[in-house]
């Protein structure tokens, strides 16, 4: 019966990956209750392993420069943060001052020259420019009102050396 | 061994160590766990997750180019236990190892039943097998 099983073929499409998800599962059920299974199947992949070592070919050294790099890369991603490098949806750029999504994007100092400030403070602005116009009213007034003062003051002094004459 | 598996079906040297460098590139956390599980062949595991990706390289070969086109890309040339299989066993097992067929797939394309192709592909293990101490390779 068990030899039967061996003998259908079905640890060779096993072994090359043409087997059914069913007879994947009866395959690794049927090794650990039988051995001769198991056995068979190590001969197999002992002899997938000789099929490849026969035309087996060095990488060149560059290949796993290029391999390493990109491990490198994801190992350094997995240490930090990796929800960062992770991709959000367009409208996360409108709460950018939401802390959670600070780290997704760098910080670039704006070129522009206007500032930003709260609307009630318009009309404090406006206020003071009025009190401004005020006091350079009052300020205008009295320096006139004075400068008058001083010629009446005057014209009473010319008079009255005139009248000591 | 890996690279010269993926040689033996792309045939060109620079676009198999693409493929190698995409599949170790590509491995994700499932399959890194499948592949180092106790019991299993890692060189086997790593050689499955090949294969599917090699599944589209002969999909895009078969689309593409015609009927004589397409034998000459797909041939596995100059591998002795290949050459000592009969006409019938180096389309079952080429179809199977190195082009990603299933044996359902096979037995649909060659009208055969399912049961003579895994038969086809035993016979090719079997070959395999017996001459494995003639080609120099120790185990």
């Amino acid at each position: 019966m068990i030899q039967e099983y061996i003998n259908s073929g079905i640890l060779e499409a096993y072994v090359t990956g043409s087997a059914s998800e069913e007879e994947v599962q009866e395959l690794l059920h049927m090794k650990t209750i039988h051995p001769a299974v198991n056995h068979a199947l190590e001969d197999l992949e002992k002899d997938m392993e000789r099929l490849a070592q026969s035309m087996a070919v060095t990488p060149p050294a560059r290949t796993w420069g290029k391999i390493s790099d990109s491990i490198d890369e994801l190992v350094l991603r997995h240490e930090t943060n990796p929800e960062q490098f992770t991709e959000r949806k367009e409208t996360d750029y409108q709460d950018f001052d939401k802390r959670d999504n600070r780290s997704q994007y760098i910080e670039v100092e704006s070129e522009n020259n206007y500032m930003k400030v709260q609307k009630t403070w318009k009309w404090v602005f406006a206020a003071v420019f009025i009190l401004g116009k005020i006091f350079l009213g009052c300020a205008i007034y009295f320096y006139l009102e004075n400068r008058q003062a001083q010629q009446q003051l005057n014209e009473l002094k010319t008079e009255l050396r005139q009248l000591k004459k | 061994m890996l690279l010269g598996y993926i040689i033996e079906v792309v045939k060109e040297i620079a676009v198999a160590e693409q493929y190698l460098t995409e599949v170790f590139n590509e491995l994700q956390n499932k399959d890194i766990e499948e592949i180092l599980a106790p019991g299993s062949n890692a060189f086997l595991g790593l050689q499955q997750l090949t294969r599917k990706k090699l599944s589209s390289f002969i999909s895009s070969i078969e689309s593409r180019a015609d009927g004589v086109e397409i034998s000459t890309k797909k041939a596995i040339q100059g591998n002795k236990f290949i050459d000592l299989m009969d006409n019938e066993q180096q389309v079952v097992f080429c179809g199977v190892h190195y082009h990603g067929k299933t044996t359902a797939n096979l037995a649909s394309e060659l009208n055969k039943p399912e049961d003579a192709i895994r038969k086809l592909l035993r016979e090719s293990f079997i070959i395999i097998r017996k001459n494995r101490n003639d080609t120099g390779i120790h185990q």
